[in-house]
């Protein structure tokens, strides 16, 4: 049986999840509220931790969004994303993490298109915004509906 | 065939950055050309001939700006310059975009014998198509036979519809949203018409570019990535095109707001170990467990209470048991 990272976390975050699920109307709109939430958190994030005076004021280059993306994965979670692609999409950064903590154990089925782990997309989506970067950030791919890694695209606006 | 070919190419005829374009054949002669300077044709032969029918997409960087050499087929190849500045993956995106539109037209074969780079080529092209075309049997059209014996003598006035004038926001387009042509498509690209110029007015050029490549199989999102632009862009584009009747899209409909379609959230356990490895009564509750039933319902066919149910699952995690989320 595979050890939960974070149980508390993880088992909120579900919560959270059910709760949108129930409340919403279809995926896209499911998918956006979660990105919303992901949103306040990151705000929140912000404010609370030391991730805007321990990174560069303004964020001009994709590798900068990649630095910036590190610094977030270091405070959030202690560790790099296992990858990070500059190169096979232009204008875009892709985040894959093939330990993503947010969708642990969740197994989903028949939903093709939802993002469990939206939420993060908006933390990040957020936090480039403070930076002064317009960017839109979704989710691609998810580890709950079969994938080998979770990957956020980030389309630099 | 010839109205498609030239709204196809129109998209490159209004945008900015196309300086010119040429619909040449696959020997290298421009059959139809618009501002396309005449000294870049040999070099673009030079090319075509170079790699022949292995010329796939092809890019080649002249003083007058970005050559993109793309076939559209055995026949065809679509050339097109773009501004010296423009980046060359939008360049190359953007004639995609065209090729794209393209794919569904059926091009004949070039005439042996044509005015090279002439206008009036495009309605050569057509006549030979409606030529080819005449070998196919031809349905003879009924001939009206006088009276129909059960059609009134004077129709009678219908009700006098009203037309329905509705906002944009009475849209719902979603980034997975499949936007249809509607009614007055062909209006709104139609350069003379009250509904382009309205739609020039307030949305550009880009108005022009997503309604070219709405084609009821596209959706907003894929349009989106296509041009790259932002999926709130499009959809507000959508949302407008839809309320003039330019593009289909579904409405809100207040009762889907109330009523959720997605359907019901819930997470069914699914015991995928050796149930030969279970011991006592557990294994007549993980027989249950497949994947398609809720705790709820395990524990009222089993006959027993929701948290007894919990606590056997819990108890045998280890030995592999999923839960599965879906929508019922």
């Amino acid at each position: 049986m595979p050890k939960i990272e974070n149980p508390l976390f993880v088992s909120l975050y579900a919560q959270w999840v059910d709760k949108v699920l129930a409340e919403t109307n279809n995926i896209d709109e499911a998918n956006q509220r979660l990105r919303d939430m992901g949103k306040e958190m990151g705000s929140n994030l912000y404010l609370t931790t030391e991730l805007a005076s321990k990174t560069k004021d303004t964020v001009m280059t994709r590798e900068d969004v990649a630095k910036l993306i590190d610094s977030i994965y270091r405070l959030l979670f202690d560790r790099k994303p296992t990858d990070v692609d500059m190169k096979s999409a232009r204008g875009s950064v892709r985040v894959a993490d093939k330990d993503c903590i947010w969708c642990q154990d969740i197994t989903l089925e028949g939903m093709r298109g939802f993002g469990y782990c939206e939420a993060f997309s908006g933390i990040l989506e957020v936090i480039l915004e403070f930076k002064g970067v317009d960017a839109k950030v979704f989710q691609e791919l998810c580890k709950a509906t079969g994938a080998d890694n979770c990957t956020w695209k980030v389309r630099l606006v | 065939m010839s109205s498609d070919l030239e709204r196809a190419l129109s998209k490159l005829r209004f945008d900015e950055q196309v300086l010119g374009y040429s619909l040449m054949t696959k020997a290298g002669r421009p059959f139809v050309s618009f501002s396309f300077p005449a000294e870049l044709f040999p070099r673009v032969r030079d090319s075509i001939n170079l790699y022949k029918t292995d010329l796939r997409l092809m890019t080649i960087d002249t003083d007058r700006g970005l050559v993109v050499l793309s076939p559209v087929d055995m026949n065809w190849i679509l050339t097109v310059l773009y501004v010296t500045e423009l980046q060359l993956g939008l360049a190359i995106a953007k004639t995609k975009n065209v090729m794209r539109l393209l794919d569904g037209i059926e091009l004949p074969p070039p005439p042996e014998e044509f005015e090279e780079s002439a206008e009036s080529n495009l309605k050569v092209l057509e006549s030979i198509a409606m030529q080819a075309a005449s070998t196919s049997p031809v349905v003879t059209p009924i001939e009206p036979t006088g009276e129909a014996p059960f059609a009134p003598a004077e129709p009678e006035p219908g009700p006098v519809q009203e037309e329905v004038v509705r906002l944009p926001e009475a849209f719902n387009v979603q980034p997975s949203t499949v936007p249809k042509r509607g009614p007055d498509y062909g209006t709104a690209l139609s350069l003379d018409s009250d509904l382009h110029n309205e739609m020039k007015q307030t949305h550009r050029n880009f108005g022009f570019d997503v309604l070219m490549l709405v084609d009821g199989a596209l959706s907003v999102a894929q349009i989106a990535d296509s041009m790259f632009q932002p999926n709130e862009r499009v959809v507000d584009l959508i949302k407008w095109a839809a309320s003039k009747g330019i593009v289909e899209a579904p409405l809100c409909d207040e009762k889907a707001d109330s009523e959720p379609t997605m359907g019901r959230f819930v997470k069914c356990p699914k015991f995928i170990g050796d149930l030969s490895k279970i011991k006592g009564k557990d294994i007549e509750i993980l027989r249950l467990c497949d994947g398609k039933k809720t705790t709820e319902e395990i524990a009222e066919t089993a006959g027993v209470q929701k948290s007894q149910v919990i606590q056997i699952i819990a108890r045998n995690k280890k030995h592999g048991i999923k839960m599965i989320g879906k929508t019922v």
